[in-house]
């Protein structure tokens, strides 16, 4: 509420200086700046009374500014113990509790009011209060059912409640979908390898244009077969996907087998990277004390240092 | 054995290990040992706790000496074989000579044990153990390092001292103390496994009871992981780190194999317990010993994958039939070879039979027979069973070979591998001439016999069950079936060679009578003729006929009755050879000839090539209607003579129906774009196959865009991953790819979907590639301008395009054993021969390099080998024998080799090629000569390289000697050098006197080892009555070497109880022993580096009195040839002498013959000794590397 004053009031020096036909650009404004005025005025009165003979503008001004501020917080307060007692408007008593609660002796207040030196001021120029413009309507507001009775606040413009959809048919052609996605991927691909190409090594199929079909360079690795073994990540995920329809047989043989790990610590975390049809069975712990293979046993401690 | 890969930096490939043999002489006077062992360095021998003098002499390292210049072929073949013979197990000799002290020889006298402690260690052994150790941070184990033993034959020998041979069988105690974090497999079973005191490593105690030849004993140690199978407790799977979930996956299969085999032999496993081991850098897919059997870990594979899975079931159930017959039974000798490798690829295709059906087993016995047709027609013949009588050389049984067939190591591995594929397709005669019910009760009488025998403590007698000789296995053919094989053995193993048929016919309407005219060529290489019957089967329309034809001297014409009378137009169904009826459209027979096909030989009873003449229609009914896909197939080659509309018709209808076996649907393929291609001014319609693969695997809605993949069904899988292979085949008038053809494929690249399939599509992508590959023609060219980006052809372009994609993402994304690399290399290769894109060897280099996939190196070898051979290009030879020499993965050597041998950059016919210098012959011929020491396969690889370059004379290229000029111009022949002649003279009049005496001499010395009381309970250990052995077994003769004469006098200690202890031994242990032997040595009059001073070693032996052989003098002929050759080194006279005096109570009768035999050699050597010098063998001695070297 005290922003645009203060907003205006900003406005209000460069609009006295007799720019006032521009800053009167808008009903609310000048609404604004006719208060703002009189505010002025008031405070010169009360300078005047005080006996001051003259007062610097800025001085001026910062009182007035003071003095807004202060009506200002009297009125948010006095709204806001009104709206409190679940009133709208408010009353003489949310004033005083207002006035009290800022630390202001009402008492007093008659005394001032009918003090002898009061000076009498023009009543501000009747300005038009500013008219909320009205919400654009769209579409009919809904009336209220039968069984919502009519004091209920009326129904919202339709278009902050109405679902309205507006996407496009998709494409279900078959053709032009497969058409998409292959040439999707295949620019994706493309792109990614490129991309590796021109932020690594590469090889050349040409002599006379490097850049052309660029390879990217062949790196030894230190265990080639991994790569080249174990499925890739996005196999295995793809495999995940598929597979909960199909696969059906190998797990139940894989079940029965009772498939046993060793203690091996490296083993968990092979299963996690398992294609479920070669999974390790639950089964596991169960018949884990059943088998007796050589390699499973624990490794002896070494007996009493023997005979070299 | 204690590997030291833990033991730091310095040396980290390296092994310390001890063996201990027990020895029970079964002779008197056995004061010589010889065993075999290569590459070891031997610190120490002991007999009973004695010191023991010995000498280690390879001449194998060298087969031919520096100063000779000799170059050719024959001179290098018959000293390698002679260098092999002198060492050869099965002959009695060996590297490794022990002195027994003589402390000893009363004991041995008495027939006493004799137990043998020899302590040695490898350094970066070359061969025999391989060491993979990836070059990255970490410790051992995180490495995934790992060693395994590996071996072209008994190769043994490469990692401990031991009588390498297949026919001494001796129990075994095994003990592997490794690094704590690795896991020590080896054959037998593990009784514990105990840390060492300073619990940083583990000792692996195994223990094999079952009797086992030397050959059959492996290791493999690395970070194992350890896979107990589910089904067999006793069956324990390791792979190296990270490949678990594979290996679950990949043996989830093998129980059943396990059960095929002991249900058809009714006979359990053997062994007790049975290990798979996966490495890496294998040697060769699949190797068994007793017990384990270690594969290439690119066998497994996950779920996903489909082409991998029954090959890998393949090598299983291959691995698994050879422990019943090659590692428990073993072989009596190499010529008995065949016998086991005949049953257990036998029963393997049996297992092929039951597990991928009657079809798949056809197809792979026609594949089998026409590869070893091929192989024999255009190599000359595969003997199964070699005698060689009387030695003489001239008797080889194989003279168009340019190797010898008289040892494994002198094989080539090519021959080696037809070998075993005539030997299993020989047993399938057999099968077929008594009957599988028969066969299979001989095999379990076999193996029977041989476990009741092995359960035995030693008994010589036993033993001897368990090995298994030719001889053996017919008789006991003949007692179980009461049927005479002895033709077909004669016929197919005793001889080599295939036989040809040609086969026609005419019918007699008259006589209402089939004349089949059936001809033979029995004239060119690797053909022998074929007397006996053959099986005709025609097929009329009122059915199919059994005729058996007698093939005879002098009849070519057989007339065979015909059942029908041609009367086709009544309406009837026609019967086939299953009882199936079925309606044929007869309009396109010939409306006189009842006849629909005739087929030659139906079941494949003969080891044959038919080319049968039939009209075209006779063809497309064979193929559309007999049910046997060997049949199919044969119709399929046939019809690629006949492109007429009704062939395509009949292929066409064969690729739709979908009963037919997948395999003969894919050859239609082929053969229907061949036809096409020949038809290509009249063909109708869109271009072959397309429109079948559009209506099978694209949308109906839209049919440019294939299906999204599922594989779900496997034949129509190979159908569709062929048929674009096929496809890309078919060219237009102006013998380019057809525009829509391409397309066709671009549009199958570019929509294929993979997302919702269960199954890898990297080998249908692949076969893409390859389609686009097989699209490319050669590129118009202009001046041979070079190449360049910007007069590339469109359509090359987008092939270029897509290969660059897929290798690149294939970086990013790796397939399954990188098939699309492997596939892209190939094409680029092809767009590179083509003139597409600059001829340019660099991409395929860096792809060769270690450190690559194994598949994509060798296939960037093969574009290299092609690039040198196109080219000429000597750097890219220069560097690919490099790679031979340097590159540690011993199959890439391998297949560099024969990659080479197959595609050679030139051949001996070529005399202009620039790269044929002086210089490679050098190379080659040192790289044959000691650069392959290590490795049998690879230097008859390169034996085969250089007979394929230069053939068997020497090499044009080199000049000429002088005196050999007029003789190489007179003689048209010119295999023999002049220069050489004499020499190989003397050799072959040192060979045969030298081998009779070896070969009664043999019959005389027979050791037996016996168990040891003492040594920890190892149940006793014994071998086979040698005699009986040697009996049977033919002469193993060559040309030994003077110094291996000298030795064959003495004793040799044959096999024994091993006891191989891998100690630990540190630095300051090994000076020690080494400073004790040389101390040793000395004491001895021996020099401390006895190779430099070679007469003082000869003496150290020569002052062993020879042994008496009773039957002496009836062999003295023989001597005095042999004496002469020991005298090529007559200076260790003296010596001989003095030692000769203080034994001389004992071995009087030695003496005597060594003096009488001595005039003769006086003579002798005045005249051969300058030839020894040269001889091949001679003189190995003077420069053998030596322990204390």
């Amino acid at each position: 509420m005290a922003d645009p004053a203060v907003a205006s009031g900003g406005s209000l020096n460069a609009g006295g200086r007799g720019s006032g036909g521009k800053a009167a650009s808008s009903p609310a404004e000048n609404y604004y700046l006719a208060r703002r005025r009189t505010l002025q005025v008031v405070v010169s009165a009360l300078l005047t009374e005080c006996g001051f003979e003259s007062a610097e503008k800025a001085a001026v001004e910062t009182l007035t500014e003071m003095m807004q501020s202060y009506i200002s917080e009297i009125g948010r307060c006095a709204k806001a113990y009104c709206e409190h007692t679940a009133r709208s408007v408010p009353t003489l008593s949310d004033t005083v509790v207002t006035l009290i609660e800022m630390g202001f002796n009402t008492d007093t207040l008659p005394v001032y009011a009918k003090r002898s030196q009061r000076m009498v001021i023009t009543a501000p120029p009747v300005t038009n209060a500013p008219v909320t413009p009205k919400a654009l309507s769209a579409g009919q507001k809904r009336t209220h059912p039968a069984h919502i009775p009519s004091h209920f606040p009326e129904f919202p413009d339709p278009h902050t409640y109405i679902k309205t959809p507006t996407f496009r048919e998709p494409v279900s052609d078959y053709q032009v979908v497969r058409e998409k996605a292959a040439s999707q991927r295949r620019d994706v691909e493309r792109a990614l390898t490129r991309f590796m190409a021109k932020t690594g090594e590469t090889q050349s199929l040409f002599k006379d244009d490097i850049t052309a079909f660029p390879l990217i360079a062949a790196q030894p690795s230190t265990i080639p077969y991994l790569s080249a073994l174990l499925p890739s990540e996005l196999e295995l995920q793809t495999l995940e996907e598929t597979d909960s329809s199909e696969q059906d047989d190998q797990t139940d043989s894989e079940n029965a087998a009772g498939n046993i790990i060793n203690d091996d610590p490296g083993a968990d975390k092979e299963n996690s990277m398992l294609p479920p049809s070669g999974g390790v069975p639950s089964t596991k712990a169960t018949e884990d004390n059943v088998i007796d293979n050589p390699y499973l046993r624990p490794v002896k401690k070494p007996k009493v240092r023997r005979k070299k | 054995m204690n590997r030291k890969k833990d033991k730091g930096f310095e040396s980290p490939k390296s092994v310390i290990g001890y063996v201990e043999l027990t020895i029970f002489p079964t002779v008197v006077n056995l004061n010589r040992i010889k065993l075999n062992s290569k590459q070891c360095r031997i610190y120490r021998v002991r007999v009973n706790e004695l010191e023991a003098p010995f000498i280690y002499n390879d001449p194998t390292l060298e087969v031919c000496h520096h100063e000779s210049k000799q170059r050719n072929l024959n001179y290098f073949s018959s000293a390698y074989t002679a260098a092999v013979s002198a060492v050869d197990p099965d002959a009695g000799h060996g590297e490794l000579v022990i002195k027994v002290p003589s402390e000893l020889w009363k004991q041995g006298d008495d027939l006493k044990v004799l137990k043998v402690y020899i302590e040695f260690s490898l350094d970066q052994p070359k061969g025999g153990l391989h060491f993979v150790v990836p070059d990255m941070e970490g410790s051992m184990a995180e490495r995934g390092a790992h060693v395994f033993s590996f071996g072209y034959q008994n190769s043994t020998r490469f990692w401990f001292p031991c009588v390498d041979s297949y026919s001494e069988l001796c129990t075994w105690k095994l003990e592997f103390t490794v690094d704590a974090s690795m896991v020590a497999v080896s054959c037998g079973d593990l009784v514990e496994t105990i840390y060492t005191h300073d619990m940083r490593k583990k000792t692996f105690h195994y223990v094999l009871p079952i009797p086992t030849a030397a050959p059959n004993i492996s290791l493999a140690v690395g970070p194992f992981e350890i896979l107990v199978d589910p089904y067999m407790h006793e069956v324990t799977h390791f792979c190296l780190p990270q490949l678990l979930p594979l290996l679950k996956h990949s043996m989830s299969y093998l129980h059943e194999i396990f059960e095929f085999y002991e249900e058809i032999l009714t006979c359990r496993y053997p062994y007790a317990c049975f290990k798979t081991v996966f490495v890496d850098e294998a040697y060769v897919q699949v190797s068994t010993y007793a017990s384990m059997s270690i594969f290439s870990t690119n066998l497994l594979h996950s779920a996903m994958i489909i082409d991998q899975t029954p090959l890998t079931r393949r090598c299983l159930a291959q691995a698994l039939a050879q422990q019943f017959f090659g590692c428990f039974i073993s072989r009596m000798s190499w010529a008995d070879e065949w016998v086991l490798k005949g049953i257990s690829g036998y029963i393997y295709g049996l297992y092929l039979k039951k597990t991928f059906g009657v079809n798949e087993y056809r197809h792979w016995i026609k594949e089998e027979l026409d590869k070893i047709v091929e192989y024999e027609l255009k190599m000359g013949g595969v003997l199964l069973h070699p005698t060689f009588s009387g030695g003489k050389e001239k008797d080889n049984p194989t003279p168009h070979l340019h190797f010898s067939i008289k040892h494994p190591h002198t094989l080539s591995w090519e021959y080696y591998k037809m070998f075993q594929c005539k030997a299993h397709l020989v047993m399938r005669l057999i099968e077929n001439r008594i009957s599988m019910e028969f066969m299979l009760q001989v095999f379990n009488k076999l193996l029977s016999l041989a476990s009741t025998a092995s359960s035995q403590k030693y008994q010589s007698q036993m033993w001897s069950q368990m090995l298994l000789s030719t001889h053996a296995f017919l008789k006991s053919i003949s007692n179980v079936s009461g049927k005479d094989i002895g033709p077909l053995i004669k016929q197919w193993v005793d001889q080599s060679s295939v036989v040809k048929f040609f086969g026609s016919f005419a019918f007699n309407r008259k006589r209402n009578v089939l004349e089949l005219e059936i001809r033979q060529d029995y004239t060119s290489s690797g053909t022998q003729k074929y007397v006996g019957p053959i099986k005709v089967t025609v097929q009329e329309l009122d059915g199919s006929f059994n005729h058996t034809l007698q093939i005879e001297e002098n009849s070519l014409k057989h007339d065979i009755p015909c059942h029908s009378k041609s009367r086709r137009n009544k309406k009837k169904k026609i019967p086939l050879m299953n009882g199936e009826e079925v309606d044929m459209d007869l309009s396109a027979m010939d409306a006189d000839s009842p006849l629909l096909w005739i087929r030659i030989d139906p079941d494949m009873s003969i080891l044959r090539k038919v080319e049968f003449e039939q009209a075209d229609f006779m063809w497309q009914y064979q193929l559309r209607y007999e049910r046997d896909v060997v049949a199919q197939e044969e119709a399929i080659s046939a019809l690629e003579k006949f492109p007429t509309p009704a062939s395509r018709l009949a292929l066409t209808d064969i690729l739709e129906q979908e009963q037919c076996f997948y395999k003969v649907r894919m050859q239609a393929c082929f053969c229907l774009a061949k036809i096409a291609n020949s038809m290509v001014s009249t063909w109708q319609g869109p271009p072959a196959m397309k429109s079948l693969f559009t209506r099978m695997f694209c949308c109906k809605s839209c049919p440019n865009i294939v299906k999204t993949n599922n594989f779900i069904n496997f034949q129509s899988y190979f159908l569709q991953k062929t048929m674009p292979v096929a496809m890309a085949l078919l060219r237009d008038v102006q013998n380019l790819c057809p525009k829509d053809v391409l397309n066709f494929i671009l549009d199958l690249i570019k929509y294929n979907d993979n997302r919702k399939n269960k199954f890898s599509d990297n080998y249908y992508r692949a076969d893409l590639i390859k389609a686009l590959t097989n699209s490319l023609t050669p590129a118009i060219s202009i001046n041979n301008e070079v190449r360049t980006v910007d007069n590339l052809n469109a359509d090359v372009r987008l092939i270029l395009e897509e290969i660059t994609r897929f290798l690149n993402m294939e970086k990013l994304l790796p397939s399954f054993r990188n098939t699309i690399t492997v596939s892209c290399l190939r094409a680029i290769r092809q767009l590179q021969k083509n003139g597409h894109i600059p001829s340019d060897a660099s991409l395929f280099k860096s792809y060769a390099e270690y450190g690559h996939f194994v598949d994509v190196r060798i296939a960037a070898v093969e574009a290299l080998v092609d690039y040198t051979r196109v080219e000429r290009s000597s750097a890219e030879l220069q560097w690919l024998l490099t790679m031979v020499h340097n590159d540690p993965v011993h199959y890439v050597r391998h297949e560099i080799l024969s990659m080479l041998c197959k595609n050679p950059p030139f051949t001996k016919t070529t005399t202009d090629s620039a790269l044929c210098n002086e210089a490679l012959v050098d190379q080659l011929w040192k790289l044959m000569n000691s650069g392959t020491s290590h490795d049998w396969r690879l230097r008859c690889d390169a034996v085969n390289l250089y007979y394929t370059l230069f053939g068997l004379t020497r090499p044009s290229c080199l000049p000429l000697p002088e005196l050999g000029l007029v003789l190489n111009l007179k003689e048209k022949k010119a295999v023999l050098n002049p220069t050489i002649k004499p020499e190989l003279g003397v050799g072959t009049v040192m060979d045969t006197p030298a081998m009779t005496f070896i070969r009664s001499f043999l019959l005389k010395t027979l050791i037996v080892m016996n168990p040891d009381p003492i040594s920890l309970g190892v149940c006793g250990v014994g071998q086979p009555p040698q005699g009986l052995k040697r009996k049977a077994e033919t002469p193993l003769g060559s040309p030994p070497e003077p110094g291996q004469i000298l030795q064959q006098q003495d004793d040799d200690g044959r096999g024994g109880r091993y006891k191989i202890r891998e100690e630990d031994i540190d630095m300051e242990t090994v000076h020690d022993s080494q400073a004790f032997i040389h101390h040793h040595l000395n004491l001895l009059e021996r020099p401390s580096t006895p190779g430099k001073e070679p007469p003082s070693v000869e003496q150290s032996m020569l002052s062993m009195p020879a042994t008496p052989v009773p039957s002496f003098s009836k062999e003295t002929p023989s001597l005095s040839s042999k004496h002469s050759s020991e005298h090529g080194h007559h200076h260790h006279h003296h010596h001989h002498e003095h030692k000769k005096k203080k034994k001389k109570h004992k071995h009087k009768h030695k003496h005597k013959h060594k003096h009488e035999s001595k005039d003769k050699e006086k003579d002798r050597e005045r005249d051969n000794s300058h030839a020894y010098s040269n001889s091949p063998a001679s003189g190995r001695s003077l420069r053998s590397p030596s322990l204390s070297d």
